[in-house]
């Protein structure tokens, strides 16, 4: 599409949201089941920022029983409805507590009592049992205790919510960026956004604008003239090749640096760490950080630093900081703020809610939205935690095999294009015409193209082919994102390679410059 | 069973060592931890193709501009000649094409030209250096190989003559494997006459003058028969262009090496690993080789080690940073300066373990840090050697051939060498 006049080309809607992660996807989930009319704008792909950099804990409330007890009540809450609503997101793998030598025996009668006055499951159960069920955990530890953690697929999760959004109405616009709001005296009256696929750019007029950009909240409310201080907490992940753990396996010990390991689909990831930075679009992977997390991870899986790492990735917390001293009239918990800045600058027609956590992204948006709603007319009741998102009306909790087991009726079927996570070709074919997008790294964030352990080594040719010959792309443009994948990949490649992934990159080498010669692949 | 020397590794430097000593009935055993990288390469062997950003036109011309810490370095251009020569005599149910005065360009998978100076006859056919006009045939159903990206990027290729490309896609008889392997539509060919079926669906779909382009999977007994045989029937120039792994030319090559093996006598062991060495004064006397059941001692005269670099596991670098020669510990070059392996950020930047390996005296024996061989019966080939940068410049299969050989030749005539001057 060639630019147009923005004055020739807008659209209207009540509740305009920026930012497609999971806060800003569940706000307008939320707000399109209220039956308001509903646009998000996401600068980037749905769930490039915080959500799809997180280590994947749907959290039980355990990690917050003993610091933080409204945040382990409300995990816990949620927790609950997630496995219900986000069934296709959500795989059981139940969570273990353990004190290993490096921790006191004595914080798990603090565990315990914190999980019991907020009302977290929490059972101790002979090291013996636990190590019957994890058996590469440490065989020291002297104590374990289950609880109801799950392991969260972030990709799925956002993607639900935004075909369940879109089932009620709303448009999810990615790939939009919001280069300025616009007002009317004292009030927001929309935003003035620019594609960034095709340039064209235009305005948005809403009722309500609601700013669920995470990290990033601060700049948008500056272009109201409103002051949000959120700090950008970068915390560093790494994906281990295999499931080293079934359980998502947590330290027991205040909560701390490198002490939780969960399965994540056919992977495992360590994490995390936490570290301000001033600029949550600047993250540099520290080597001591990546050592801080293979040194932790040996402590609960002696072995670990010879196990396969794949891919390391830094995500950034929103971490929300009062300075502007307004006392807030809303039920504002600890772990998120939600800002009416009516109420603190004078701007109506616009809220920001930041801060708090994957888990706890429903709850947020329903604050933000019961917000919205006093703007909008009146209350409305939300309706998130009972319906459930799209591709989880079977309340069918994910398992590991369902790709599997979906191919074993057939399994010669069809291609397939990614060994590693049994992508079909049609799947793949399917989710380019459906996503209407030709970047190799946006299919990986749909698909996990690319997310095993060969980390796109064989696919990323094919998906490169397919998408060409589809006539999705040209080759300068297949070859482009392919070039583009491999530079993306080799940040989270590059940090972590040694021992058996080592070679398995010199493969990839191997194909991508010796055998393609991309190199010199023609511009 | 008594060896005279004792090879590590089953790649093409390993396997071109090895025959040059047994047809010189050497007594020689080949063990290995498996296949090499002969079944990923397509096969073409790569002498010399870039030169930091300049794609080399002659090879012969441009090695003596590489240095004496490059593996080139060691062997004269003649020296260089002789194993080629010696190579595509030893291969000729492969029937090599090529010289080292003028790389071919041979498309790769994604349309690439890529300089190679030797191929077997079936994929030479693809050299685009005179232009002319081609027509690139996928089978549907086979995912690594895409016609339609290849047709297209050749055509935007830089390129000495004119080309004209275009694709083609066939959709192959019904099978019940709906996921095509490469090896299992060469097993179609060689078992279920698929070429016929080629030839009838190609009718009337070519120009005479178009050369015609097809996945590298046309058999893997009889391949090159087959593609003589769709020659003649098409009436048509036909090649084979590579695809990605497994590499059905780079196995033939395989069986074509490892038959001549067997006939000259010489034993190819599988799923074993070197593990160690007896050695007395700066000699070995022998070789600790660990199976499934235990370690048997080989005693030898001289070794070859052939082990490959990090991708085939004779180089290792553990979570520490620390970087080691698997078999024999021996010292390395090209590491990192720092306690710490760092990679550089951009992922086609050069990568500071690219020249890693080990270095060696003109006699190919791996050396110390002071020059001298650790070892005066051990000797080095491939891609355990430091200081290449085989997939940038288009080198790996080049200096295995021409280093096996060279190793082959100091273990059989070490007093007719020169003693070298000075070591780089």
């Amino acid at each position: 599409m060639a630019t147009q006049n923005p004055s020739l080309s807008s659209l209207e809607a009540e509740v305009l949201v920026i930012g497609g992660g999971s806060t800003g996807v569940g706000v307008a989930r939320d707000a399109a089941l209220r039956g308001f009319s509903t646009i998000l704008v996401e600068r980037r792909d749905l769930a490039d920022g915080t959500t799809g950099r997180f280590h994947g804990l749907l959290h039980s409330g355990g990690r917050y029983a003993v610091k933080d007890p409204s945040a382990a009540r409300e995990c816990i809450a949620e927790n609950r409805i997630l496995r219900v609503t986000a069934a296709d997101c959500v795989e059981d793998t139940g969570g273990l507590f353990v004190s290993t030598p490096w921790d006191d025996p004595e914080y798990g009668d603090q565990f315990l009592q914190g999980c019991k006055a907020t009302g977290v499951p929490a059972e101790e159960i002979p090291v013996g049992e636990a190590l019957r069920r994890e058996p590469r955990v440490n065989p020291d530890i002297r104590r374990a205790f289950l609880v109801p953690d799950a392991a969260l697929d972030p990709w799925k999760l956002v993607w639900g919510c935004a075909r369940s959004a879109e089932q009620h109405g709303a448009r999810i616009l990615p790939y939009h960026r919001v280069l300025d709001l616009d007002m009317d005296g004292e009030r927001v009256v929309g935003a003035h956004v620019r594609s960034e696929r095709s340039g064209e750019e235009f305005r948005i007029h809403a009722t309500v604008v609601i700013n669920a950009a995470g990290a990033w909240a601060g700049q948008i409310a500056e272009l109201a003239r409103c002051k949000v201080n959120v700090r950008a907490g970068m915390g560093l992940m790494i994906a281990m090749n295999h499931r080293l753990v079934h359980m998502c396996v947590n330290r027991c010990k205040r909560p701390a640096d490198g002490d939780i390991l969960l399965p994540l689909r056919t992977a495992c990831v360590i994490g995390t760490t936490d570290v301000f930075v001033p600029d949550p679009d600047q993250t540099e992977i520290r080597q001591e950080d990546i050592d801080l997390l293979l040194d932790e991870g040996e402590k609960l899986v002696p072995g670990f630093r010879q196990a396969r790492a794949l891919h390391a990735w830094a995500g950034v917390r929103p971490l929300f900081e009062d300075t502007a001293k307004v006392a807030e009239t809303r039920d504002v918990t600890r772990s998120h703020a939600l800002l009416d800045h009516s109420s603190r600058e004078g701007i109506a027609g616009f809220l920001t809610i930041t801060g708090g956590k994957t888990t706890t992204f429903r709850l947020m948006a329903e604050a933000a939205v019961d917000a919205a709603c006093e703007q909008l007319g009146g209350p409305r009741a939300c309706r998130t935690a009972e319906v459930p998102l799209a591709g989880s009306g079977s309340h069918r909790l994910y398992q590991i095999g369902h790709r599997l087991a979906a191919r074993e009726p057939a399994p010669q079927a069809e291609e397939i294009i990614c060994e590693c996570e049994l992508i079909t070709r049609s799947r793949l074919e399917d989710t380019i015409k459906e996503r209407d997008t030709t970047s190799l790294d946006d299919l990986r964030r749909l698909l996990r193209l690319a997310m095993g352990p060969c980390q796109g080594g064989f696919c990323m040719y094919r998906a490169a082919g397919i998408l060409h010959q589809g006539g999705h792309v040209d080759q300068a443009g297949a070859n482009q994102t392919l070039l583009d994948f491999l530079e993306e990949r080799w940040k989270g490649v590059h940090p972590i390679l040694h021992g058996d992934q080592l070679r398995q990159a010199r493969l990839d080498d191997w194909i991508f410059q010796g055998i393609l010669d991309v190199e010199h692949l023609p511009a | 069973m008594s060896y005279d020397t004792v090879v590590v590794g089953a790649g093409l430097a390993g396997l071109t060592a090895a025959l040059r000593l047994s047809e010189r009935r050497r007594r020689v055993l080949v063990v290995a931890r498996g296949v090499g990288a002969t079944h990923l390469a397509p096969a073409t062997v790569e002498v010399l193709g870039y030169l930091g950003d300049n794609r080399v036109l002659s090879p012969a011309a441009s090695l003596p501009a590489l240095s004496n810490g490059h593996p080139y370095g060691h062997v004269s251009v003649d020296q260089v000649t002789t194993a080629l020569a010696w190579f595509c005599a030893h291969t000729a149910s492969l029937g090599y094409a090529g010289s080292l005065d003028e790389n071919m360009l041979l498309p790769t998978p994604i349309g690439v030209p890529k300089p190679s100076a030797f191929a077997p006859r079936s994929m030479a056919g693809g050299d685009v250096r005179n232009g002319g006009r081609f027509v690139f045939v996928g089978l549907r159903g086979f995912k690594d190989f895409h016609p339609m990206l290849i047709a297209d990027n050749l055509r935007h290729a830089r390129l000495p003559q004119p080309i004209e490309t275009r694709a083609l896609e066939l959709e192959p008889p019904a099978s019940r494997m709906g996921d095509l392997s490469g090896r299992v539509i060469a097993g179609r060919f060689d078992t279920q006459n698929l070429a016929d079926w080629l030839v009838g669906a190609l009718d009337g779909r070519t120009d005479a003058d178009e050369r015609i382009g097809l996945p590298a999977v046309l058999g893997l007994r009889s391949g090159d028969a087959i593609w003589q045989d769709l020659e003649k029937r098409l009436q048509r120039r036909v090649f084979e262009v590579a695809t990605l792994p497994p590499s059905l030319p780079g196995i033939r090559l395989y069986q074509a090496l490892a038959n001549a093996l067997r006939v000259s006598g010489a034993h190819i062991v599988l799923g074993v690993r070197a593990v160690g060495t007896r050695a007395v004064g700066g000699r070995i006397e022998a070789v600790e080789v660990a199976n499934a059941t235990g370690t048997v001692t080989y005693p030898v005269t001289s070794v070859v080690l052939a082990s490959g670099g990090f991708a085939s596991g004779g180089l290792e670098l553990d979570s520490f940073g620390t970087t080691r020669e698997t078999v024999f510990d021996l010292p390395l070059i090209g590491l990192a300066e720092t306690d710490r392996v760092r990679f550089a950020p951009h992922y086609f930047d050069a990568q500071p373990l690219a020249t890693a390996g080990v270095a060696t005296d003109d006699l190919l024996r791996p050396v110390d840090g002071s020059g001298n061989p650790v070892y005066e019966n051990l000797h080095a080939a491939g891609a355990i050697l430091g200081g290449a940068t085989p997939w940038k410049e288009k080198s790996g299969t080049g200096i295995s051939v021409v280093t096996g050989y060279a190793a082959a030749e100091a273990i059989l005539a070490p007093a007719a060498r020169p003693v070298p001057e000075a070591v780089g």
